[in-house]
């Protein structure tokens, strides 16, 4: 089954800070914005349950008819959106980029290195 | 079957053989054989006996014909004010106000009852039986009564207890000592240990006790019979339980008891323990069907079993009934339980919302209107699948109409129900959220149905909504309806709607390909579906399009449908020609045909008139929709749920913008951008800003509507195509242009950056003015005028005083990306500054920007900081010297003589360029207008001031071999400095003359000269304006010192025998320089004559050179003129040394060569020597004084405070007074006087008289005085004066005033003791 994934890592005062559209399925127009809409309704319910629990992971958070929202909280409340390893992954990524001195917290990853690593594991966990 | 048949009713058998009571035709019926009516009719039986009792029954035994007399009382107390009952669980429960029913056993209800009756329904049955008695004999007690109560207590069954009512009056002792009597003995006979059964009422007596009595035995009479009836029921579930899964397991019977047990439990207000029973017969129901919603994973299995051994024999599901699109998850009794039964078991959809309807009525009994949204979302959603999967059987669109209705019918009970501040906030919140969900919930149902007949372009395409819509799947009907034959004009007029219906160009002329609300294309889904059309056609109208998935759950996935959309759109309406009006059946449905039909189509579906109508027309879909969507979006807001409460309030906006709502639509579009900016979800926000800026646009808020665009020219580019920016930018433009009242003020950080040039900060001197230049980035697509651009500083030092405004030169364009603009900047205050904000104008627009961008725009783009910068763009150092002027030369010139005096420049590492010198002599000093000033580099050298001009100029020649001297004229007393003295020290050689009338006086041995040193003291006032506007000034009055090039000192060297006198001239070069004398001679004054010479030394000592510092002497002989000629005026009062001499000497150690004798080309000869005057003073010598007072020694031990002591004056003459007219009169006697400090002295005696002196010289007489000194220290002694003698005529010893010591006085002995 075709897939589509959108992935968005955001930033504390929710701002999202990375984006990527990954997934086999072909691209569509609307899709990016209908996703980032979901992706922020979300929010909602993150907040609600970020402090609720201590695991970093939690599945499907929201689910929108057939897409599902699950995320992944750091310490340091960055959420990711998207599934476990990939996840982790990911993170560990996040943690390299922060620890570039010329990277200023909060703001957006632009590291074109990232973007392509990211999408490396989107492909082999998605 | 036989064994099944007694399988099934083993259970009915064990009650049976337990109650000893036969069921009769009940209980033969074989399950397979009972059919659905002789089901019903049981059920229904069962539904009426449960609907006509609602609370406990208590019987009433009235032997004694009591009943009519005490029911009134009875019935006044209650319900039962506090009953502890126990609940399944054994654990004791506080029910309040238990409501108990009192019946006569003798009351119709209770005797018509066939006894298999009582024990079916058992909870109908009374709990207690409350026996009344009354007796007031005790014979009869025993004969009668005692006999026939024992008759009726004797069924254990029965709880029971006695109430005596006595009917003795108080103040008949007989009556009430008799009652009393047989009371006690009722007591004896039917209480027991342990079990109190006996009571007393009496009626005419106060007896507040007897009601908590009786309350309490009631409910102990309640709570054992409950106790027995749970414990019976629980029984025969847990034995009906075990056979759930055999093929004989009926459902029916399973589910009569369960309810009964529940019902009980409700009528005793244990609500909890009902709600416990509904809920596992809800599980057990779950677990025990065949339809495919299995609960959990092990009932899957179970389920497959069923079906194995049970092949046909699937549930019915239902929902054909004629209102079962109204959802009745909250009317358990809207539909008999005998409609829902089918065979063993009853139809999922009846059942299970019947269900629910119990449940969430004992949650509101419960006051817990919250588990009721809560349950009720997830049934709906649950419920909903169960729908999906029987969709195809289902009337069109029930699944939707199902799930709006069952959501509002919710939202209405729990609203009602619910009660702010009841529950905890978290359950609050979370109340609202469902509350919020289940509006948008059915707000999404709303609009499908909605789309499905039409209303599509009522819809907005918001990112909401295609969402919602464009994710779900469309209706799976097995047919999809078929247009009813007389619809061509409803077609017709959909058609025209639909033809009318143009999509809202957005503002800007934003060209967007709208989102899509359909998760497949509506047209090709609805002719698939019919029945007639067959694939060929299909592909006719689609082009033969390969691989369209549709109906699978691939529904939602990224296809392209909105190109699709395109395509198929135009083509369904050039396709409908009226009038050729073919047959639907035979060519594919064109969309105005799919609406109509599924109208129709609906309408069969919704019996609910109100729903209906919301249907009917666009307007009442409108404000429906608006009903729900407000709904939705309040009830977010309220449990925080912001994003979601936001994103709602957006759609509302749309609606009220379509309205012309716009202040409204305003203010909520507000709202979503303000969400989406703060949290920075750029695409999002680009969705919904030019949607405000419209709105604000009409409404004419040119501020706003400025500020909107701004925002939007802000956003990432990639948002918007080039064209949109610049209509962004043109209306920004032509807004700020046009005729505004005021001017708007707008923040354009986002916009506009800008930052200081990178490397190091531009360094200032107080006091100087300086360009910044500073970078400005714009996010403007085009270029940009701007009326004004003005920058502020802030002082990192002094945050609280506002920074000051450069203002930058008039117009200036902005180009998108980098501009550097060049600031003017008027003297600053000393510090360290940062950029602080960007003011500027177009047309009657202010804009401000905060932002300061860190670099490049490809970082500024995305991020931006709102930090303030730290890096300083401008330091201006505090007030330091920035030049020194000084005199070069500190030895003294000579006076009257044209002399240079140097001034020397120095610039502490600050340039001056073109330094202006004002020079301003002081008093008795004027400037030689006819030279020029010499201007020259200055080496500092600590060598001495002897070197020479050539040699500075030599050792300067490596540092600016051009020029490092000229000539520069003073005009108006100021000369301008050259360029190459902008930097280096130099030396101005002014020519000054300082003139002084004096003549120069010698002194002599005898008259000692008091040179003064202020006289030859010149000043010159210096004024150097510098700096790059002459802004820096630097004052400066510098002392020059002028003096005569000898100090002249006479003395009489030797007095010859003939008269001659040798009068030595000393001469003491003051000048800092060799001096050459070249003549010297005498004018000498009246009384004196030349020696023998001609009043010249001899000349061959000449040249006489007297080097800096050094003496010489010239002696002249001179004699004194015999023969003075009296009488006749003096000619010369004083003598004249003339010294002609020459000067050798640097200007730049001290006096020199004068400018103008040094000058050009004047010859040797012509040269005009220098001759000094000096005047010098001889005088005649004068006779001897002829008194002398001589002060005679003091006493060798001193003086000592308070010691007396005499003091003594020796006076004698020194010749003869003869002639003398002074002392002409008294010639023997003198007169003294002794003047004496006070303070310091006490004087005993005479201090004035006259004391005889003969007028022969050498007489002398002594003058003594008593006196005590008063002060100790050194103090003047007392004086002794000659008042009537000549000053001129006393000599005085010693000759002047004169200090003595005076010791303390001395201290007592007897106070001393010496230490040995």
């Amino acid at each position: 089954m075709a897939n589509t994934a959108c992935f968005i890592i955001v930033g504390r005062n929710d701002i999202p800070i990375y984006e990527a559209e990954v997934g086999s399925a072909p691209k569509r127009e609307d899709a990016a914005q209908l996703h980032q809409f979901i992706l922020h309704a979300a929010l909602d319910v993150v907040q609600d349950l970020a402090w609720t629990t201590s695991a970093m992971f939690l599945k499907s958070v929201d689910r929108f008819n057939d897409l599902v929202v699950s995320v992944y909280v750091t310490a340091g409340h960055i959420l990711f959106n998207g599934i476990k390893s990939f996840f982790q992954e990911v993170h560990e990524l996040y943690i390299k980029v922060l620890l570039n001195p010329l990277y200023l917290p909060g703001s957006r990853i632009t590291s074109s290195h990232f973007d392509t690593k990211v999408r490396a594991l989107a492909r082999k966990y998605l | 079957m036989a064994s099944n048949e007694d399988g099934v009713f083993d259970r009915w058998e064990v009650i049976n053989r337990k109650i000893k009571i036969d069921l009769g035709s009940y209980q033969k019926i074989p399950s397979s054989a009972i059919s659905t009516a002789q089901m019903a009719n049981y059920l229904a039986q069962f539904q009426t006996i449960k609907n006509s009792c609602d609370r406990i029954v208590a019987a009433v035994e009235d032997v004694s014909d009591l009943w009519p007399t005490v029911k009134e009382l009875f019935e006044q107390h209650q319900p039962l004010k506090r009953a502890v009952l126990t609940n399944k669980t054994r654990n004791p429960v506080l029910v309040e106000n238990l409501p108990v029913e009192f019946i006569l056993t003798t009351d119709a209800r209770l005797r018509s009852r066939f006894p298999h009756e009582q024990y079916l329904y058992w909870f109908r049955e009374p709990y207690a039986t409350i026996v009344l008695v009354t007796c007031e004999d005790l014979d009869e007690f025993k004969n009668i009564l005692k006999p026939r109560l024992k008759l009726i207590v004797q069924n254990d069954e029965k709880e029971w207890f006695i109430v005596f009512v006595s009917k003795a009056h108080p103040s008949n002792d007989q009556a009430t000592k008799n009652a009393k009597k047989v009371y006690a003995k009722l007591e004896v006979d039917f209480s027991s240990k342990k079990r109190e059964r006996c009571c007393k009422l009496d009626i005419h007596g106060p007896d507040a006790n007897f009601w908590e009595d009786l309350e309490l035995k009631i409910t102990e009479c309640i709570r054992n019979t409950l106790e027995r009836r749970v414990q019976f029921y629980e029984d025969e579930i847990r034995k009906l339980t075990e056979q759930r899964f055999m093929p004989i397991w009926n459902f029916c019977n399973f589910f009569i008891l369960k309810e009964s047990l529940a019902f009980i439990f409700e009528i005793a207000h244990l609500h909890e323990d009902a709600l416990r029973e509904y809920d596992e017969l809800e599980l057990c129901y779950l677990e025990t069907g065949s339809f495919p919603t299995p609960v959990s994973l092990s009932s899957i299995s179970v389920a497959l079993t069923i079906h194995v051994n049970m092949p046909g024999k699937q549930r019915e599901f239902g929902g054909f009934d004629s209102e079962d699109d109204q959802a009745a998850l909250l009317k358990p009794g809207s539909k008999p339980l005998t409609q829902m039964v089918h065979d063993d078991s009853f139809r999922e959809f009846d059942f299970r919302q019947y269900l629910f309807a119990c449940q969430s009525r004992l949650l509101f009994k419960l006051n817990r209107p919250f588990e009721v949204s809560s349950r009720g979302y997830s049934f709906v959603i649950s419920f909903a699948k169960a729908l999906t999967f029987h969709e195809s059987v289902l009337p069109f669109c029930l699944r939707e109409v199902w799930v709006l209705t069952a959501c509002l019918a919710l939202l209405d009970a729990t609203a009602s129900h619910h009660h702010d501040g009841v529950v905890a906030p978290d359950i609050e919140k979370e109340f609202y959220r469902l509350q919020g969900d289940l509006y948008s919930l059915s707000r999404l149902k709303f609009m499908r149905l909605g789309y499905l007949i039409g209303y599509g372009t009522d819809i907005e395409k918001s990112p909401l909504n295609s969402a919602c819509l464009s994710m779900l799947p469309w209706p799976k009907p097995a047919v999809w309806p078929s247009l009813p034959p007389d619809a061509s004009s409803e077609v017709l007029e959909k058609e025209k709607t639909l033809l009318q219906a143009t999509s809202r160009t957005k503002h800007f002329g934003i060209q967007r390909k709208p989102l899509p609300l359909e998760p497949s294309v509506l047209l090709r889904v609805a002719n698939r579906r019919r029945a007639s059309l067959s694939t060929g056609n299909i592909s006719e109208i689609f082009d033969g399009r390969p691989g369209f998935t549709e109906g699978s759950g691939l529904e939602a996935s990224p296809r392209t449908p909105s190109s699709l959309k395109v395509q198929a759109a135009p083509m369904s309406r050039t396709n409908s020609s009226p009038g050729n009006f073919e047959s639907p059946l035979d060519r594919p449905m064109r969309l105005a045909e799919i609406f109509v039909a599924a109208e129709h189509a609906l309408r069969l579906t919704i019996s609910d008139h109100d729903l209906l109508k919301t249907l009917s027309s666009v307007q009442d879909f409108e404000h429906k929709y608006l009903n729900l969507t407000k709904g939705a979006a309040e009830n977010y807001h309220r449990s925080w749920w912001k994003r979601h409460g936001v994103v709602l309030d957006g759609e509302i906006a749309a609606v009220c913008f379509k309205h012309g709502k716009y202040d409204l639509a305003a203010n909520s579009y507000e709202k979503v951008c303000a969400l989406y900016a703060g949290e920075r979800w750029q695409d999002l926000l680009a969705e919904v800003l030019p949607n405000l800026a419209e709105c604000q646009k009409i409404l004419n808020d040119q501020a706003g509507y400025m500020s909107s665009c701004v925002r939007l020219l802000s956003l990432d580019k990639s948002l918007f195509s080039s064209k949109e920016r610049q209509a962004f930018q043109s209306e920004v433009v032509n807004i700020a242009h046009s005729e505004m009242k005021n001017p708007v003020p707008l923040d354009v950080s986002s916009l506009i950056t800008f930052s200081g040039n990178t490397g190091p900060p531009l360094q200032l001197s107080d006091g100087d003015p300086g360009n910044l230049s500073v970078t400005v980035w714009s996010g403007f697509p085009d270029d940009i005028t701007l009326d004004s651009l003005s920058l502020t500083l802030v002082a990192t030092n002094n945050t609280d005083e506002g920074g000051q405004a450069l203002k930058s030169s008039a117009a200036t364009v902005l180009k998108p990306g980098r501009n550097t603009i060049t600031f003017d900047l008027p003297p600053q205050k000393p510090g360290s500054y940062v950029l602080g904000v960007v003011t500027g104008q177009i047309g009657r627009l202010r804009f401000r920007s905060h932002s300061f961008s860190k670099g490049g725009p490809g970082e500024t783009d995305d991020f931006m900081s709102y930090e303030k910068p730290t890096r300083p763009i401008l330091k201006v150092a505090k007030p330091r010297a920035l030049v020194d002027l000084s005199a070069a030369v500190s030895s003294a010139l000579l006076i009257n003589e044209a002399q240079w005096i140097g001034v020397i420049v120095r610039p502490i590492n600050y340039s001056l360029k073109g330094a202006i010198l004002h020079i301003d002599t002081g008093p008795g000093l004027k400037i030689e207008d006819s030279y020029g000033i010499e201007m020259e580099s200055y080496m500092e050298t600590d060598c001495d001031a002897g070197a020479t001009k050539a040699e500075v100029s030599v050792e300067d020649s490596h540092v600016s071999p051009k020029r490092d001297s000229e000539v520069l004229n003073l005009c108006e007393g100021k000369i301008v400095f050259s360029e190459w003295a902008s930097n280096v020290s130099s030396i101005l050689w002014v020519p000054v003359r300082a003139l002084s009338e004096k003549l120069a006086r010698g002194s002599s041995s005898v008259t000692p000269l008091k040179q003064d040193i202020l006289e030859g003291m010149r000043t010159v006032a210096l004024k150097l304006e510098f700096g790059v506007h002459h802004n820096q000034i630097f004052e400066r009055t510098i002392a020059a010192h002028f003096t005569d090039p000898f100090d002249v000192t006479t003395r009489v060297a030797n007095k010859c025998n003939d008269g001659t006198l040798v009068l030595q001239v000393m001469l003491h070069s003051l000048v800092k320089a060799n001096l050459i004398v070249l003549d010297a001679w005498l004018d000498l004054q009246d009384g004196f004559v030349h020696g023998k010479s001609d009043g010249r030394p001899t000349s061959t000592f000449f040249p006489l050179v007297v080097s800096p510092g050094s003496r010489a002497a010239v002696v002249f002989s001179i004699s004194i003129e015999k023969t003075m000629p009296s009488g006749k005026d003096l000619q010369l009062p004083e003598s004249i040394l003339n010294i002609k001499y020459e000067i050798h000497g640097d200007r730049a150690a001290g006096a020199h060569n004068p400018v103008d004798a040094a000058d050009h080309s004047v010859a040797d000869a012509e040269r005009r020597d220098l001759v000094f005057k000096s005047a010098i003073v001889l005088q005649r010598p004068v006779l001897d004084p002829c008194l002398t007072v001589g002060f005679l020694p003091l006493p060798s031990d001193g003086l000592r405070v308070g010691k007396l002591i005499t003091m003594q004056w020796r006076v004698e003459r020194l010749k003869e007074l003869k002639g003398s007219e002074s002392v002409e009169k008294q010639h023997d006697e003198v007169l003294y006087e002794v003047n004496a400090n006070s303070e310091n002295w006490m004087i005993a005696g005479r201090k004035r008289g006259y004391v005889s002196l003969s007028e022969e010289q050498g007489s002398r007489v002594v003058i003594s005085i008593l006196c005590v000194p008063l002060v100790a220290g050194y103090v003047r002694p007392p004086q002794l004066g000659l008042p009537n003698v000549e000053e001129a005529n006393v000599s005085s010893n010693p000759p002047g005033p004169h200090l003595v010591c005076v010791l303390p006085p001395l201290l007592s002995s007897s106070y001393c003791v010496p230490v040995k």
